[in-house]
């Protein structure tokens, strides 16, 4: 009586485990695919601002501003070098 | 007994009904798995999987420090499915809250159509935003555009791309193979809703373009730009160059074309994408007289101590006069001659040297050859062959006139001089970053020893006598010595095939410091307009203005202290 039993249930143990790692690679194939698109997302996002920061640093953009704030160039004696 | 042999019969019955239902259904199954499952499969592959074209990111230009000259930035074309669209009023408004106007009267001309693009160049956040509505008819088409943060700075240096993003010229087209990167395909998995489920995930940074860095830093590039724009507008020129070089390793720091372009705009004169400081050549004038005294001092036909007659200014050869434009009465020095420009002078050195020599020399320079800089485009010059020199090809040349050079050929002579006599090949490019951070280092690149050190030496000296005593007064600069040659060339009119007495090429070469220089500059104006067009007061201040603020910006030491 107990042989079946456990042939029963190791099958439907095995059947179980099987649809378990199914459903499983499943639902992580769909959580790659998201955090892909996130990754996505956020490297276009970031190539975004890097270009902003760019824009806005530009030297041509710097001299406009500075042309119409009527800013000098400063003598040579009163730059003082950080780096 | 009976009733026993009818509920038998009926088992019976009700078990063959039920084999026969799984008889049929096993049947099915067969026919199913074993005839028809090729067709199956096809069908269900069909709907289920799909081939992903994953479009590389194309790699950015970078500056010498790093600051990015252009970058390419993920796009979307937004497009209408009309047969798709639940809610077009919603659809109109949200669009039109991203800044997205639709009209209705179009979507109705194409409303079996599947794809009605309205919007280009529509930026990730407004696609999320649009997409967080899940309004139904509306798709996006991502594309990847190139950007230009630094407008119009280095244009003729970064090229173009065009439609399909291939580079077409400057840097874009020289490393189109290195930028591009590598289109791959991918398999995807979509569900019954349309989701897509990856296989395989695919690190978009690994097959993406290598990034390219220039050995151009963007503030010497933005000073050249600036004083050389300046003295075009003020003199109304047809074009002016400006190139500015390190001597010691060939590295160009800058490079300025005008008229230039914007990269981000349209470009409706096709002429302004030649890069006029390698493409175009012209007669260089007295900034060549350095080819001439090099090439006698370096083979011991002339002595520094050596004074010439300079026939009061006027020298007939071949029924043709020569003329000084700085008239020195009697008799001068080498450095007098070169101080003052004499043309005279010069033709009186390079018959010492003799044509077969001076020629020899002109092609040690690097003249009548190209200098293999990582641009396209380049110009080799015009040179007439020995062979067929008459008996005023010498005396032209020797002074300037009748041989063809790019602004580049001049400048990298310049620069061997101030590199102690070597030549070395001019650079733009100084490093391809790959994706995986591997690193191609283009180092110097000699290319010929053409003088001797000591002969280098005793023309940066003369170099240095112009600035401080002759025509390149207007060179000088505070806190520094500087070396330099003033050239002022007559064009050839077409019209009457002859040198035109109205139109001129003013230059200064020069190098700061004098005797160690860490850079040199050639600026190059054509056909100034206005009161004066000698190289003295056209190009020689330009060449002061850009010499300062790169100086002081490279904080090289101070060697002028009175």
């Amino acid at each position: 009586m107990r042989k079946p039993f456990f042939l029963g249930a190791s099958l439907i143990i095995t059947i179980f485990v099987y649809l378990w790692q199914q459903n499983m690679s499943m639902r992580l194939a769909y959580k790659a695919s998201a955090l892909q698109s996130d990754y996505d997302k956020f490297n276009s996002e970031n190539d975004i601002l890097r270009l902003k920061i760019n824009s806005n640093l530009a030297l041509e953009k710097m001299d406009k501003i500075a042309k119409e704030k009527n800013l000098l160039r400063p003598d040579e004696k009163h730059i003082i070098y950080v780096d | 007994m009976r009733k026993k042999k009818n509920r038998i019969n009926r088992k019976t019955v009700l078990a063959f009904a039920t084999l026969t239902v799984f008889f049929l259904l096993f049947a099915k199954l067969a026919y199913l798995q074993i005839f028809l499952h090729g067709r199956i499969n096809r069908a269900v592959e069909k709907m289920v999987n799909r081939e992903n074209v994953e479009v590389p990111k194309r790699g950015d230009i970078l500056d010498a420090k790093g600051n990015i000259l252009t970058t390419s930035i993920k796009n979307y074309t937004v497009f209408l499915d009309a047969k798709m669209i639940e809610d077009f009023e919603t659809l109109k408004e949200v669009l039109s809250e991203n800044g997205i106007k639709i009209k209705e009267k179009k979507i109705c001309d194409f409303k079996n159509m599947s794809y009605i693009p309205i919007a280009f160049d529509v930026d990730s956040f407004t696609v999320e935003k649009i997409k967080k509505t899940k309004l139904k008819g509306v798709g996006f088409e991502a594309k990847y555009t190139r950007r230009y943060p630094q407008r119009r700075l280095l244009a003729h240096i970064l090229g173009i791309t065009g439609r399909d993003g291939g580079g077409l010229e400057g840097v874009e087209k020289i490393c189109n193979a290195n930028l591009s990167g590598e289109t791959v395909k991918t398999k995807i998995i979509r569900d019954g809703r349309g989701q897509i489920i990856r296989n395989k995930s695919l690190n978009m940074e690994e097959i993406c373009g290598c990034n390219i860095e220039l050995t151009i830093d963007r503030n010497i590039q933005f000073i050249a730009e600036q004083e050389l724009r300046k003295a075009f507008e003020l003199y109304k020129a047809k074009k002016a160059i400006c190139i500015v070089q390190n001597p010691k390793t060939g590295k160009i720091l800058a490079m300025v074309s005008l008229p230039d372009f914007d990269c981000s705009d349209k470009i409706k004169d096709i002429r302004r994408l030649r890069n006029s400081a390698i493409s175009d050549i012209y007669e260089p004038g007295s900034t060549f007289k350095i080819v001439t005294v090099a090439a006698a001092l370096e083979e011991g036909k002339i002595k520094i101590s050596d004074t010439f007659y300079l026939e009061n200014g006027k020298f007939k050869i071949a029924g043709h006069t020569i003329n000084d434009d700085h008239k020195i009465e009697g008799s001068a020095t080498l450095s007098g001659i070169f101080e003052m420009s004499s043309n005279i002078g010069m033709v009186k050195i390079a018959q010492r040297l003799g044509g077969d020599l001076f020629y020899d020399y002109i092609r040690k320079f690097g003249f009548y050859s190209l200098t293999g800089i990582d641009l396209p485009g380049e110009a080799k010059g015009l040179l007439m062959d020995v062979k067929r020199w008459n008996a005023l090809t010498l005396p032209n040349i020797s002074f300037g006139q009748g041989i063809g050079v790019s602004a580049l050929q001049i400048i990298n002579a310049f620069s061997s001089l101030a590199n102690d006599g070597v030549l070395l090949r001019p650079f733009v490019i100084q490093k391809i970053i790959r994706c995986n951070s591997e690193e191609e280092i283009f180092e110097k690149k000699e290319i010929r020893r053409v003088v001797s050190e000591d002969t280098a030496y005793i023309v940066k000296k003369l170099l240095k006598n112009v600035v401080d005593m002759g025509t390149g007064k207007s060179a000088k600069i505070q806190g520094y010595t500087v070396g330099g040659k003033t050239g002022t060339a007559q064009k050839v009119d077409p019209s009457i095939k002859t040198y035109s007495t109205k139109y001129y090429t003013a230059s200064f070469c020069g190098m700061v410091p004098a005797m160690k220089p860490e850079f040199v500059v050639l600026v190059i104006i054509d056909e100034p307009k206005g009161s004066s067009y000698y190289a003295a007061s056209v190009a020689s201040p330009v060449f002061a203005n850009i010499s300062k603020r790169i100086a002081e910006y490279l904080r090289i030491e101070k060697d002028d202290v009175k």
